[in-house]
């Protein structure tokens, strides 16, 4: 028996195939691996992680490197995908004007206004003025309220604010009945003597007067000029359970429109369009200009300066000059990201408009050839480039059981979603879309304010659940899962990741709806606009209808909720459309190293 | 002994005064009532016997400067967290925690990092 092997280099995964020739020409699929991708596809590091899958193919059937006599290597389109984000609104708050979050426990209720004054000051406050006492963290919360107690009777104290986490403490101690905020980790840059208006939410509710901005007007007696500048602080208050605002005659909080720039489209039409638009207008746009042959932006711009990063990146690993980098698709996409506030009190974020934008570079051919003789040369093994990545794909998705020609394959990757036809001429179409996983995991991370890219890509990939009490969670559909052994109480009340053996915690305080709402969104925003996008463009005719059958392959088809997104999306068209099960064994991975087999026995080169 | 009040129940046994002090703070701070108590036993018993007899099932128990924290329908001996000669800042926060675990929310970071 002679063994050949079938590798499809990825964006992000490197998969093997081996199969197995017999004397009578019979063929038998044995094993398959799969392996992060070494470097970026298409160059020489690819190696390490093509020596490795293969390894690990062959140990599953106890043969050694020697025993293969044909290693075969998709001929990779010479496309990369990146992704990139830019915020294109920004709030600035110069001087220290405001104070909103979310502290678990602030005390009283209601709203007040009034002069503010440091607590070791207290002594030098007038009867007849109000006053907000601010309280640093080296206060005991029984000094601070037998402090207050003592000054209660002549001074007219409004309100308090807090460093420690001690809100309901002091209040159980005062005589007065005040709202406190509490945790407010910058306490010191509190300026003292201001005017300020300190609210507190009734419980189970958010705070209403400071997050409108007649509101801040009537507390502060603001005319209509200053109510306006106040704006952006209302915005960001919004839904806070407690506020301060504090007035700064001369301070500054502005909502700057960052200079978002233009992005200029090569194609059959040379069209541009500006920033601010929105992702539905730039991908109109695109779509006007017909084939690409560039993309770039503005000088000096934050998308021109995004786009020539993603360039020069893509320059720098793959060694060519960068005029022979040409950005032929991009995806666009909305978003929000949360930001701090410059000047905040107590690392307050706002909300600012981003958009998220994967690009398609299209490089020179990329150096296949010298990948097959560096495996040559490491494994002493005959190594050949063979077969178009998407012919191959077509061929191996051509396995999945219940499929016939014409058939689509939508393979959605980690960098690019393509779309290929496969004609029953054997004529083939293809397409490479930029956006697909890696976009989705960027929206994920910018929009929960996420601190790690990993902890966004496990929120992409796993259900989650809500660890409830010791021994149950809930998970997302509603279901109720128990436990024989406790769980560990380090998870106890957070939203966790079930990955297969093991639980994550996820270590920011989000809510398992909006987690789930942002994840839903992104995968909607990316894949389904993506799919229509690239089955639009290799259809015949480009009319979705004369599509009969899409087999959807490549890692993010493995997701547990992408494809069923996509079957509701296509079902409008009458498009069968369905997860591949490559050999009807491997699922939707594999289906180009499956394809470099058969087309080996095929006979074609 | 009975309790019928909706509370966490500390359970103690010859208690360091400043640590239960700091335990309580944590439990205050949280807006959870608090019933305190001598009892006879070691410092599992003492957290074991609090969790079951709490009509809310989370409880304390605190010997010398030992403390621990159990919830109900734990087994003996697993005490949730577990502190020898901790900070004022762990106390209250094992007091929050006990708290928080009525409340079903997170627990606050016992350990330093």
């Amino acid at each position: 028996m002679r063994l050949i092997a079938g590798v499809d280099i990825g964006n992000s995964t490197t998969e093997v195939c081996i199969g197995g020739v017999e004397e009578n020409g019979s063929f038998r699929f044995l094993s398959g691996a799969s392996r992060m991708t070494t470097g970026t596809k298409g160059t020489l590091p690819n190696v390490l992680g093509i020596k490795a899958a293969l390894e690990e193919a062959l140990y599953e059937i106890g043969l050694p490197m020697s025993a293969l006599e044909l290693v075969r290597l998709n001929e990779a389109a010479p496309v990369i995908g990146d992704t990139a984000m830019e915020t294109i609104t920004e709030t600035i708050i110069t001087e220290s004007s405001m104070i909103g979050h979310n502290p678990s426990t602030p005390a009283g209720a209601g709203h007040a206004v009034g002069e503010l004054i440091f607590l070791e000051n207290i002594w030098n406050g007038k009867p007849g003025i109000p006053y907000i006492v601010a309280a640093s963290g080296k206060f005991s919360y029984e000094e601070v309220a037998q402090r207050l107690n003592s000054r209660i009777p002549e001074l007219d104290i409004r309100g308090l604010i807090l460093q420690a986490d001690e809100a309901v403490l002091v209040e159980n101690r005062l005589n007065r009945q005040i709202p406190i905020v509490d945790e407010v980790k910058h306490i010191h840059k509190v300026p003292e003597g201001k005017t300020a208006a300190i609210e507190v939410a009734l419980p189970g509710s958010s705070i209403r007067m400071l997050s409108n901005p007649y509101g801040i007007a009537t507390l502060l007696q603001l005319n209509a000029d200053e109510t306006k500048s106040v704006t952006p602080i209302a915005k960001s208050l919004v839904g806070k359970r407690s506020a301060v605002v504090i007035r700064t005659p001369h301070g500054n909080i502005r909502e700057n429109i960052l200079p978002a720039g233009e992005i200029y489209f090569h194609g059959e039409k040379d069209l541009h369009i500006n920033i601010d638009a929105g992702a539905d207008e730039i991908m109109n746009t695109l779509e006007t200009a017909g084939e690409i042959r560039d993309i770039d932006g503005q000088r000096d711009t934050n998308v021109g300066n995004m786009l020539s990063r993603i360039k020069t990146s893509m320059a720098d690993v793959s060694k060519a000059g960068q005029e022979d980098i040409r950005i032929t698709d991009i995806l666009a996409v909305d978003t929000l990201a949360p930001v701090e506030i410059s000047g905040s009190l107590a690392g307050e974020t706002c909300m600012e408009k981003a958009v998220g934008i994967a690009a398609m570079v299209k490089t020179q051919q990329l150096p296949m050839q010298q990948i097959a003789a560096r495996l040559e040369q490491e494994l002493h093994v005959k190594a050949v480039v063979a077969g178009v990545e998407a012919v191959m794909a077509s061929l191996g998705a051509m396995t999945t059981p219940g499929t016939r020609l014409p058939l689509a394959i939508l393979d959605m990757g980690g960098g690019s979603t393509d779309a290929a036809i496969l004609q029953e001429d054997g004529r083939v179409r293809t397409t490479h879309q930029a956006g697909a996983g890696e976009l989705v995991s960027m929206l994920i991370q910018t929009e929960l304010g996420l601190k790690s890219r990993t902890t966004a890509e496990q929120i992409k990939k796993y259900p989650m659940g809500k660890v409830e009490s010791l021994f149950h969670m809930r998970l997302e559909n509603g279901a109720m899962q128990f436990f024989q052994e406790s769980i560990d109480p380090r998870y106890y009340g957070h939203v966790v990741l079930l990955a297969p053996g093991e639980m994550l915690k996820i270590e920011e305080d989000i809510p398992m709806e909006r987690i789930m709402e942002v994840r839903r969104d992104a995968k909607r925003k990316v894949f389904v606009r993506n799919a229509i996008r690239a089955l639009r463009i290799v259809a015949p005719e480009h009319d979705l209808r004369r599509i009969p059958n899409v087999v959807l392959v490549g890692g993010s088809a493995e997701d547990f909720e992408i494809p069923e997104m996509l079957m509701d999306a296509l079902s409008e068209y009458r498009i069968v459309c369905g997860r591949g099960n490559i050999r009807g064994t491997e699922g939707p991975r594999n289906a180009v190293a499956t394809g470099l087999l058969l087309s080996y026995l095929g006979g074609a080169v | 002994m009975v309790v019928n009040k909706p509370s966490i129940i500390i359970y103690t046994n010859e208690p360091d005064e400043d640590f239960l002090r700091e335990i309580c703070a944590g439990i205050e701070e949280e807006g959870v009532l608090y019933t305190i108590a001598d009892h006879e036993g070691d410092l599992d018993t003492l957290a074991f016997d609090a969790a079951r007899e709490s009509m809310l099932g989370s409880g304390i128990g605190i010997t010398g400067n030992h403390m621990a924290m159990q919830m109900n329908r734990l087994p003996k001996g697993k005490n949730v967290f577990e502190l020898i000669q901790p900070t004022f800042r762990q106390c209250r926060n094992l007091g929050a925690n006990s708290a928080r675990a009525i409340k079903k929310m997170p627990f606050k970071e016992m350990y330093p990092v």
